[in-house]
């Protein structure tokens, strides 16, 4: 059995302090639904790493190569002698270099976005219907505050949802059955 | 429309911004009807009369061979330059204010940059031969040639167009889950979709302001390079007031400067007629204000540079370019662009006029007249008075060009017309970050108000 209970919270601190005291209780780590980035979320379930930067990094090194490789083959592919100078010329083509540093930076960004953060999610099994591995409450894009537990037995269930009314929650809803 | 600010819940900003979607009233019919066929009239009939008759139906000939279609491609080019840019500005120095205004302005570059890419193709006469811009093997075994300027504009450009078409969707991905669970049918097909299923995790929150300020610090230098290189196209050439060291930073303080004047026109576009008067405040002016005046006066300082160098350079080709934009037969449209860019924005300094909305909007205006006139000056003024007398030449624009150069605005209206019915056009949770969070108790007071 895997359920997950939702407790919805009028406030931010409540639903920090309900997390909180559900990582404390052994019930895994919480997972935080908020209508705005909440702060203080680090302090409570412990730091949190991403990837997108290693993306971006890469991003940026792809581009910046094959900025230069692109002007710089095409040239020699179709040469084209100016005055006597060089066929492949640094000044004009560190501004495709940098160009395409960028663009690739942009776009490897957006990748590593989507990776770290698990997005699309349901996007083509069924966008009319969400995830069910996945809880959503649509309250928390609007005013609410949610804290999403997994619970893998009755005992946890029955824990999670008590812990969740001592901290606060307006209402505990067990989102897997009601999908 | 709701109470004070200081009364303004979460729910208001989110019932506020969904109205502004999926609530349409006949005028927004009318004023979409009307841009339609404007653009349909006055800019995409004479493009096909041009592309039909040839591109002598343009006023351009020997030798003022580009008109008023690059110098339309530079303004474009200009006014997206504030949306986007001062959007990463602001979000990295954390300025709360860029909130409640930062979506349209990026909508502005956004729509700003299709415009003038379109421009291009009007430009160039045969624009099915565009694809010959970019690198691909093809039979005629020819490459672009990337040590030309106007090959860095295609890159520049592109990666301009391609990452301010990122950066407003990555902000606006929670706004489309919000919107997404108060539509029905085809809207919420497409909200959901567009939103990827978002949840608004902490995760997915850490995620997303990691990649947005990435894209922020990438985005900067972008814009800057975009209208460095733009101006390249022209100071790379040795045409007499053309090639000017200064006319990068010139052609990015001029962008910047039209840009926002741009923002403050959609601003007041989108208090007025979108019933958002609550979130676009007098602040936003005030601050947009501050900006014109600083930006007013930078650009005020490289033209004194610009004719000082000329003047004292002593060249006699680069004093008679110089003489001839002063006083000769284009000399009105001059001091009409130091009236209404140079002077005009002195009236900045005074905060009553800063904040008063009507007054602001007929500035914002005045100085893009002004930008757009600047642009015409550099185009036609240089390539009339070039070293030989016996190639001087004057450029009058014809019918054609004149009904193009007002249909692009048609067309940039309309965009930004559909834009407001798709795009939730203030962003919701970063208004809602400005105000204060939900407190514990009292109960009554659950919801916050704006810091």
């Amino acid at each position: 059995m895997k359920n997950f209970v939702v407790g919805l919270f009028g406030d931010p601190e409540s639903a920090l302090a309900a997390a909180g005291s559900i990582q404390t209780a052994d019930l895994g780590t919480p997972e935080l639904m908020s209508p705005v980035p909440m702060e203080g979320v680090e302090e409570v379930l412990g730091e949190k790493k991403s990837v997108i930067k290693r993306f971006s990094l890469f991003g940026a090194i792809f581009g910046g190569i094959s900025g230069f490789l692109l002007a710089a083959i095409t040239a020699v592919l179709y040469a084209h002698p100016t005055g006597g100078r060089p066929i492949i010329t640094f000044p004009p083509y560190l501004i495709i270099t940098y160009e395409l540093t960028i663009l690739f930076g942009i776009v490897f960004t957006v990748i590593g976005f989507f990776v770290s953060a698990r997005l699309p999610n349901g996007l083509w099994t069924a966008w009319w219907k969400q995830d069910e591995n996945r809880p959503y409450v649509p309250e928390a894009a609007v005013n609410k505050f949610a804290v999403s537990v997994t619970c893998t037995s009755n005992e946890s269930v029955q824990q999670a949802e008590a812990i969740l009314r001592t901290a606060g929650a307006e209402e505990v809803r067990d989102v897997t059955e009601e999908n | 429309m709701h109470g004070e600010p200081n009364q303004l819940k979460y729910t208001d900003i989110h019932n506020d911004v969904v109205r502004s979607i999926v609530e349409t009233g006949p005028n927004y019919y009318i004023a979409l009807v009307t841009a339609f066929a404007l653009t349909l009239i006055c800019f995409f009939f004479p493009w096909f009369y041009q592309l039909y008759y040839g591109i002598g139906a343009a006023g351009m000939n020997h030798p003022s061979v580009w008109g008023t279609y690059l110098a339309s491609f530079i303004f474009w080019i200009g006014l997206s330059h504030s949306g986007t840019l001062l959007s990463c500005v602001l979000h990295i120095t954390n300025s709360s204010w860029r909130k409640a205004m930062y979506r349209s302005a990026e909508a502005m570059t956004l729509f700003s940059l299709v415009v003038a890419a379109i421009m291009v193709m009007v430009h160039v006469g045969r624009p099915w031969f565009i694809h010959w811009a970019a690198p691909y093997p093809n039979q005629m075994e020819m490459w672009p040639n990337f040590r030309s300027p106007l090959l860095f504009d295609v890159m520049a450009i592109t990666t301009y167009l391609t990452g301010s078409t990122i950066f407003i969707y990555m902000g606006s991905i929670p706004d489309f889950a919000a919107v997404r669970d108060r539509t029905r049918g085809w809207r919420n097909t497409m909200y959901s979709l567009m939103s990827l299923g978002w949840r608004g995790t902490d995760t997915e929150w850490h995620r997303l302001h990691w990649a947005y300020t990435f894209l922020a610090v990438l985005i900067i230098p972008l814009a800057v390079s975009v209208h460095s290189i733009v101006s390249w196209d022209f100071a790379m050439s040795i045409v007499p007031a053309l090639h000017q060291t200064i006319f990068a930073p010139y052609f990015v303080v001029g962008a910047i400067y039209s840009g926002t004047a741009g923002i403050v026109t959609v601003m007041f576009v989108l208090r007025k007629f979108m019933d958002f008067g609550q979130y676009i405040t007098e602040l936003h002016f005030d601050n947009l204000g501050k900006l014109l005046l600083v930006l007013s006066l930078l650009w005020t300082y490289i033209n004194v540079v610009e004719v000082f160098t000329g003047f004292y350079s002593g060249a006699s080709g680069e004093t008679e370019a110089l003489n001839y934009r002063l006083f000769g037969f284009y000399a009105p449209l001059y001091w009409e662009m130091i009236t209404f860019c140079a002077i005009a924005p002195l009236l900045c300094a005074f905060k009553s006029f800063r904040t008063s909305f009507v007054p602001m909007l007929v500035l914002s205006i005045a100085i893009n007249i002004g930008m757009y006139t600047e642009r015409f000056l550099i185009v036609a003024t240089s390539l009339s008075r070039q070293y030989l007398p016996d190639a001087w030449g004057l450029y009058v624009p014809s019918a054609v060009e004149i009904s193009i150069l007002l249909g692009t605005f048609a067309l940039f209206t309309t965009l930004f017309l559909l834009f407001v019915k798709v795009f939730p056009s203030v962003s919701m949770y970063e208004v809602k970050e400005t105000m204060e969070s939900p407190k514990k108790s009292p109960p009554a007071a659950s919801e916050g108000s704006p810091a």
